[in-house]
């Protein structure tokens, strides 16, 4: 007994450092839980897992109604992303409903949600609370008579083929995805107002979605461009959320489709699922696009340590060091568009700061001609990548009354007067005492 | 009516310059000099008018310097008029050294607020 206390106590301390979540230095996601509705779904799928688990993340897979399942436990979270392959879930099992899964997300946490053609409204409703509206008919799918993909099977034209990417290296990838990517699901609007939300895939001119084997008594709602396949959300606390509505389109079976599209000659052997799922993974789970700024410095030019006050017109310096996430290690940020303001109700001065391409951004300006409490404020908000929002204060004095010239210009017509006058009382006394 | 307010003006006028004329030179050597103290801060105030007070304090003690000048040999003239009932007695060097003083006093104070 008197062996084991110390033993059980030097493997208790060394815990912590043993758990692998994601933290603010490695902010790419660890332990995944999945929720599927049927285990079917985890070997249908599998090239999709297989991605993920070859890029280093700890899938755990679980029936969506298993009472055992639970996102956090005594206020510490379990898992770092959510997946939601559960399209017809009616009730979540266990502690997860949506109110848990919205602060998972309110966390910083990335989260996955794919619908299908029998989604519930549970999963609807979290998809509304994340931004993201699907078409609440039920049976509704996606339709387009144009734009399909050719297949011997399929002749409703609800299997469509979409190459309306959004225009962004970062959320997928630098390499250009050759095929279209074969779709079949429900789609969904985004509130135009709305400027967290990003149309990944969105669907031709000529889509709309209803229920293809009901007769279109009125108009259906959603209706071309304006139908979003995929979309993404970038919150204002950086956790990333993809939304699609269609399962299947992660399936194997897609993955390794060819695909043609109506009306063009070009067979693609491999559809442009795969890529197009591979890359944009890599952007939710924070692999791609993730920044943080660092050593934020400011002093003035000539000098080394940063002062607590700066004068009028005194030649300031300022430097940001900007990293970027490659998935393993971080990496100088590049960027030529990044500005600082020298804000005091609105920016005296707005600088664009130059880099040395090895992660450090600077400039050198001139303190303005306005003394008060001013801040150095870097606010980088780019398509894709996290929002980088730094504010520094620091008050501007006037000159101090040495800090003037000896001799001011603009007076020297009172000095002339001043002196003239003692000179004319000199001339005076002389000529009132000697004068008769 | 205009023709005699006109004809006044200039009776009252020339009266005004045989009185004067009749003052003594030394009173009228005094007045030469208040003439130029004013003129002086009158050119100073003109010039602040169109450039802006920036050194406030330098307009401030020039146009002072001028107006203390011209105030101090006003107040020598009176004591030195012998026409005045009130001054008879002081001796007129008297008050040249008061004047003196006052002056020192002045041009102190104006040096050290010029900047």
């Amino acid at each position: 007994m008197g062996k084991l206390l110390p033993v059980f106590v030097a493997l208790i301390s060394i815990l912590p450092f043993l758990c692998n979540s994601f933290s603010p230095e490695s902010p790419t996601d660890r332990r995944v839980l999945v929720l599927l509705d049927d285990f079917a779904i985890k070997s249908s799928h599998s090239l999709f897992f297989k991605s993920l688990k070859s890029r280093g993340f700890n899938l755990d897979f679980k029936l969506a109604d298993d009472p055992k399942i639970a996102l956090q436990r005594y206020g510490q979270y379990l898992y770092d992303a959510l997946i939601l392959f559960c399209p017809t879930i009616e009730r979540f099992g266990g502690s997860v409903d949506v109110a848990a899964i919205l602060e998972f997300v309110d966390s910083g946490r990335d989260l996955i949600i794919a619908a299908d053609a029998n989604a519930s409204d549970l999963i609807k409703e979290v998809a509304t609370e994340c931004g993201v509206d699907f078409d609440e008919e039920p049976g509704a799918v996606v339709i387009d008579h144009i734009s399909y993909a050719v297949s011997d099977i399929e002749g409703d034209h609800t299997l469509i083929a979409s190459a309306d990417f959004i225009k962004s290296d970062v959320i997928l990838g630098s390499k250009k995805i050759e095929a279209p990517v074969l779709f079949q699901g429900i789609g969904h609007s985004l509130n135009p107002a709305n400027s967290l939300v990003l149309k990944v895939l969105s669907a031709s001119p000529s889509a709309y979605s209803s229920n293809p084997s009901s007769k279109l008594s009125n108009p259906p709602s959603l209706t071309g461009s304006a139908i979003s396949l995929v979309s993404v959300v970038q919150a204002r606390n950086n956790a990333r959320i993809l939304v699609t509505g269609s399962l299947t389109m992660i399936s194997d079976r897609f993955f390794r489709a060819g695909v043609q599209k109506a009306g063009s000659p070009t067979k693609h052997k491999k559809s442009g699922n795969e890529q197009f799922l591979t890359e944009l993974s890599k952007w939710v789970f924070h692999e791609r696009g993730h920044l943080k700024a660092l050593n934020v410095t400011h002093h003035k030019v000539g000098e080394a340590g940063e002062p607590s006050m700066y004068r009028i017109n005194d030649e300031l310096e300022y430097s940001v060091e900007i990293y970027e996430w490659s998935g393993t290690n971080w990496e100088a940020y590049v960027a030529d568009d990044v500005q600082v303001q020298f804000y005091m109700m609105s920016p005296y001065v707005l600088k664009t700061l130059s880099t040395d391409k090895k992660g450090l951004y600077s400039t050198a300006f001139k303190v303005p001609d306005v003394y008060g409490v001013f801040q150095f404020k870097v606010e980088y908000q780019r398509l894709g990548y996290t929002s980088l929002s730094l504010a520094k204060q620091i008050p501007v004095r006037p000159y101090r009354h040495n800090e003037y010239e000896r001799f001011i210009p603009a007076a020297f017509p009172y000095y002339g007067g001043a002196f003239s006058m003692m000179i004319g009382f000199f001339i005076f006394t002389f000529v009132h005492l000697y004068s008769k | 009516m205009a023709r005699s307010s006109g004809k006044d003006a200039q009776a009252l006028f020339h009266s005004l310059r045989t009185a004067y004329a009749a003052t003594p030179t030394n009173l009228k050597i005094i007045d030469l000099y208040v003439g130029f103290a004013v003129l002086t801060a009158v050119i100073q105030v003109v010039y602040m008018a169109l450039v802006g007070s920036f050194p406030f304090n330098s307009f401030l003690s020039g146009v002072l310097s001028c107006v203390g000048t011209a105030v101090l040999a006003v107040c020598l003239r009176i004591q030195v008029n012998k026409e005045n009932k009130e001054f008879k007695d002081l001796a007129p060097e008297r008050a040249f050294a008061d004047f003196v003083l006052c002056n020192l006093v002045l041009h102190l104070v104006i040096m050290n607020f010029l900047g």
